[in-house]
């Protein structure tokens, strides 16, 4: 035991040494997440609308005028030829067209029917879809008016629309989804890289035979490596959190005490798997290219963060499964915003209990074997 | 002098024991995974409807609801407790609820006594999941009611079309952002382990005691990422064309003339990290951080245009933007280099100043 | 020049922050000789050799290195000079016939020069059987001797080796000295660190430095008479006994 706390001592005195290293580690996360927390969202406005027909015509400046208004939609641009919208799609001038047939009230008036016709730039078939739906409603909503004082739809539809409750986050704000997905992600990536390169780089120099001569257990090597970790990623835990909840205003329904446990299991099993890369890589370049690189996008895609993933192909379902980010990510938005208890993560905390502890496991057994 | 250290620079990329691995792996792995995982489709969405009526209506409506293809439904639960249950466990995003006189009220053409309680954590994923909740309530209502309902016709006609993507197909337009991902990952994060590797090994000592110059230094240690980065760029439209059939709109000829742009940012980027690092590990970390902000700010995955305004003016400094951007617009919209000179522009700048900037801050003596 | 001294140095000094590494030193070396740089470690010798080389920009100094101002032209006495660090710096990942082309083609030598410098070294190292072995692989005599000759291969005016025989055996080192005076014969100077005192002997001049001054310089014959003693140890320990720094 005695030589394990000499161990511990000696790695704590060598990672806080790296004073520059210290500094970033710890910077780091803190500008990403307030960086992140501000800047993804999936909302979808300030969108460019281009109005394509007479403009003089009353009608047409009537809906140009209703569309100018709505808060999401700004029309840039009027012209009279529908070859024009192909030019201003590629030079990226506009997002939409709304495209009147010639004289639009007058067809109104006497044939009591007219065309308009929405261009939508489809390369980006997901807004182009969401604009389209909302240049539609404004539309309809000028149909809508038209047809007062004959039948009265406005009313009809109205039965239609049963009330909606929003659960959770009433007001809709982003920040609720994408700033625990990115202290999931943050969290998981720094703590795997930081790890990655310790034991790789005893192998590199030779340190690692003295360490293997010596009466310690593998096991406490590794914890050993690992402890001085833990402790920065507690600090990484600790701002990120912080930020979150006073810069990013996400709300914290439930209990920190619970938040701060789940956060080590997953610190942990981020730890475990930066271990593991550290074994089994050959040379300091590798481990670090992989837990940086390779890990990257694997995370950020399979997380959950942006993309759902019950959306993705049901083999990619399984691939999602195995990210411990998308776990932690899971129950931090039930704690953290839910304010659920203990009982409704139980699912979610083994998992990611079982994942940390296999980690480690092997990391064990390869690490006598490898060396 | 230059073809001796660019011979170097080569033999040692290839023979280093992960380098040339990562090489290969990498891009198959952004064409062959990836494009399948991205989705904003929202599909499946877990449903649990209490059903207080227990008629053949409300059983029709559940029915509609379910076949709509949208929703999976988890349960019929007997109480609104066991639904809120299910959603704080996160088994069900969406909640619909009937109410006992539902038959009676449809049946008298009054307004539906139905509720939808949506999971709004993620915020348009709940709001989608009410939409289409909602459209199939309507639906219902119009199609049970077809007949004594007047449909007035419509005054103004409205027809949607899209151009670039017919079949509104979301992996297309993944695609182009995936390679521009897998190359700008490469060639940002192989040279900054580049230099400070030589740093580590002391043989940048060896170097720096001859009389060679500091931008051919620099210039020779950025080259092989062009190499690399037309590789990567050919074997992924190679790639997209085999597995996928989707073909470059433009020209490829502008698809290189940019990403040979972009790669003067993000070598230059990774070459002076490597300037300015110690050791590997910082190296990394530095390169990490920037390649994330790069590309969550990079409008590849959220727009530009949703960010509030000072996150909208730092992206103006991301390479990605402009790469990512272009890439997009050639390869979807067919963009000549006329149409989307802007693009060029700000990597020709941002790129400049970086190589200036690698090759001053590479110090010959200390 | 004129004088025959291929380096002369006025009131060199190196501080990093409050430390002084090289505090003031004065010294020149003649053209041809095999100049001795004696110190215990951290006496500063390898700070003097790294500013000398170009390698490391004096907080102040006066001097000329091959004919070229040590502050205003570092790059030109690049040309001029061969360098071997203390730490081993050639590429590992590449062949040892593959770093003699490097180095020779960094030196602008050409193309049909190379080829024959790389026939000429490796059968005078007799190194036959290695040449397409990757540098990291050989052995660590091998690999000194190969730094060795690739810092000459532009034929330098002066070559700076930087404690060159550390951690080799006996045979080594004595095989290693042969060359150096086969070096010395063509003409090169030679400057050279060193912490073992019976390669002292082996010197023309040597200085000593303690603390980051210079204490005595002058032929090894010289001080041993000076300090009436039979070896180069002696003198050294008479010097450096009241070193401050160890």
């Amino acid at each position: 035991m005695k030589e394990f706390f000499k161990f511990v001592q000696k790695e704590f005195l060598h990672i806080f040494r790296d004073k520059r290293t210290i500094l970033i580690v710890l910077v780091m996360p803190v500008v990403q997440i307030i960086l992140f927390g501000f800047a993804i969202s999936t909302d979808i406005n300030n969108v460019r609308v281009d109005i394509v027909g007479d403009i003089r015509d009353n009608k047409v400046r009537e809906i140009a005028e209703r569309i100018d208004n709505n808060k999401y939609l700004d029309v840039v641009s009027e012209y009279e030829f529908v070859t024009m919208i192909n030019d201003r799609f590629r030079r990226g001038k506009s997002d939409v067209a709304v495209c009147f047939e010639q004289d639009f009230s007058k067809k109104l008036e006497k044939e009591n029917s007219a065309s308009v016709r929405i261009i939508g730039d489809g390369s980006d078939p997901n807004s182009a879809q969401v604009i389209a739906n909302y240049v539609m409603g404004i539309i309809n909503d000028e149909n809508l008016e038209l047809g007062q004082g004959g039948i009265d739809r406005g009313g009809e539809m109205e039965k239609m629309m049963p009330p909606v409750k929003y659960q959770y986050n009433p007001m809709m704000k982003s920040s609720y989804n994408f700033v625990p997905g990115v202290m999931g992600l943050i969290l998981m990536l720094i703590c795997s890289m930081m790890t990655a390169i310790s034991i790789v780089r005893e192998k590199e120099t030779g340190a690692m035979e003295l360490l293997l001569v010596s009466p310690v257990k593998p096991i406490w090597i590794i914890i050993s490596k690992a402890l001085p970790y833990m402790v920065l990623s507690a600090v990484n835990l600790v701002t990120i959190f912080l930020f979150s909840h006073y810069v990013l205003n996400v709300l914290v329904r439930g209990s920190l005490s619970l938040i701060a446990f789940v956060s080590f299991i997953f610190i942990l099993t981020s730890l475990a798997l930066g271990l593991l890369i550290s074994i089994m890589a050959s040379t300091q370049r590798v481990a670090l290219l992989i837990s940086g690189m390779g890990m990257m996008m694997p995370t950020m895609i399979f997380s959950g963060i942006i993309f759902p993933c019950e959306s993705m192909p049901v083999v990619l379902q399984y691939v999602s499964d195995i990210i411990p980010a998308k776990w932690y990510i899971i129950m931090i938005k039930k704690i953290m915003i839910e304010g659920v208890g203990i009982a409704y993560i139980l699912k979610e905390l083994s998992i990611l209990s079982l994942m940390a502890f296999i980690l480690l496991f092997t990391s064990v057994k390869l690490f006598k074997t490898r060396l | 002098m230059w073809t001796y250290l660019l011979e170097k620079e080569f033999k040692q990329f290839f023979r280093d024991p992960g380098l040339p691995k990562m090489l290969i792996t990498f891009p198959l792995m952004m064409m062959l995974i990836f494009p399948f995982a991205v989705s904003m489709e929202i599909k499946n969405i877990n449903l649990v409807v209490v059903d207080n009526n227990q008629t053949v209506t409300s059983g029709r409506l559940i029915d509609k609801c379910v076949k709509s293809g949208y929703f999976r439904l988890v349960e019929k639960s007997p109480t609104p407790e066991r639904a809120q249950y299910l959603m704080d466990l996160n088994e069900a995003d969406a909640i619909l609820t009937i109410f006992s006189d539902f038959e009676k009220q449809f049946e008298a053409g009054n307004e539906l006594p139905v509720s939808i309680k949506v999971n709004t954590i993620n915020g348009s994923k709940g709001n989608i999941g009410a939409g289409y909740l909602s459209n199939c309530i309507r639906n219902f209502v119009k199609e049970e009611s077809a007949g004594e309902m007047a449909s007035a016709g419509s005054n103004i006609d409205v027809s949607t079309k899209f151009y670039y993507n017919k079949y509104m197909d979301y992996k297309v337009f993944m695609v182009p952002a995936l390679i521009a991902i897998a190359i700008t990952m490469i060639t940002g994060f192989f040279p900054a382990l580049n230099i400070v590797n030589e740093k580590e090994t002391g043989t940048i000592e060896q170097i720096n005691v001859t009389p060679i110059s500091k931008s051919v230094f620099i210039l020779c240690k950025l080259i092989p990422y062009w190499a690399v980065s037309f590789f990567v760029l050919s074997s992924c439209l190679i790639i997209a064309w085999i597995v996928f059939g989707y073909t470059c709109a433009g020209s490829i000829l502008t698809l290189f003339i940019f990403t040979a742009l972009h790669i003067m940012v993000t070598a230059g980027l990774g070459l002076l990290i490597s300037n300015y690092s110690d050791n590997a590990q910082q190296a990394m970390f530095i390169t990490w951080f920037f390649m994330m902000v790069f590309m969550l700010i990079s409008g590849i995955f959220t727009p530009i245009s949703s960010m509030p305004l000072w996150t909208q003016t730092i992206t103006y400094l991301n390479p990605l933007r402009y790469y990512a951007d272009a890439m997009r617009f050639i390869y979807l919209k067919g963009s000549t280099f006329a149409d989307i000179w802007y693009d060029a522009l700000g990597l020709f700048v941002i790129g400049s100043v970086m190589m200036g900037w690698t090759i001053l801050s590479y110090k010959k003596s200390k | 020049m004129e004088n025959g001294n291929i380096i002369e140095v006025k009131g060199l000094t190196k501080k990093f922050g409050t430390f002084t590494a090289v505090d003031n030193i004065s010294f020149d070396v003649k053209k041809g000789e095999i100049f001795g740089f004696l110190g215990a470690n951290g006496a500063g010798k390898t700070t003097a050799m790294k500013i000398l080389c170009g390698l490391s920009k004096p907080t102040s100094c006066e001097g000329y290195v091959a004919g070229f101002d040590i502050n205003s032209e570092q790059e030109k006495i690049k040309h001029h000079i061969g360098y071997m660090s203390q730490k081993f710096s050639l590429y590992s990942d590449l062949k040892v016939w593959e770093n003699i082309r490097l180095f020779g083609g960094i030196y602008g030598l050409k193309r049909k020069d190379i080829a024959q410098r790389t026939e000429v070294i490796i059968k005078t190292l007799g190194m036959q059987d290695w040449k397409d072995s990757l540098v990291g692989t050989i052995p660590q005599g091998w690999k000194q001797k190969l730094a060795f000759s690739i810092a000459m291969i532009h034929e330098p005016q002066i070559v700076f080796l930087d404690e060159p025989t550390g951690g080799v055996d006996p045979e080594t080192r004595r095989k290693f000295w042969e060359m150096i005076y086969d070096a010395s014969e063509k003409g090169i100077t030679i400057f050279v660190t060193t912490h073992y005192m019976d390669e002292a002997e082996y010197c023309d001049r040597v200085s000593i430095m303690v603390d980051g001054r210079i204490e005595a310089i002058d032929s090894p014959k010289a001080l041993k008479e000076k300090y009436r003693v039979n070896n180069m140890d002696s003198v050294f320990r008479i010097l450096a006994g009241g070193a401050l720094r160890q």
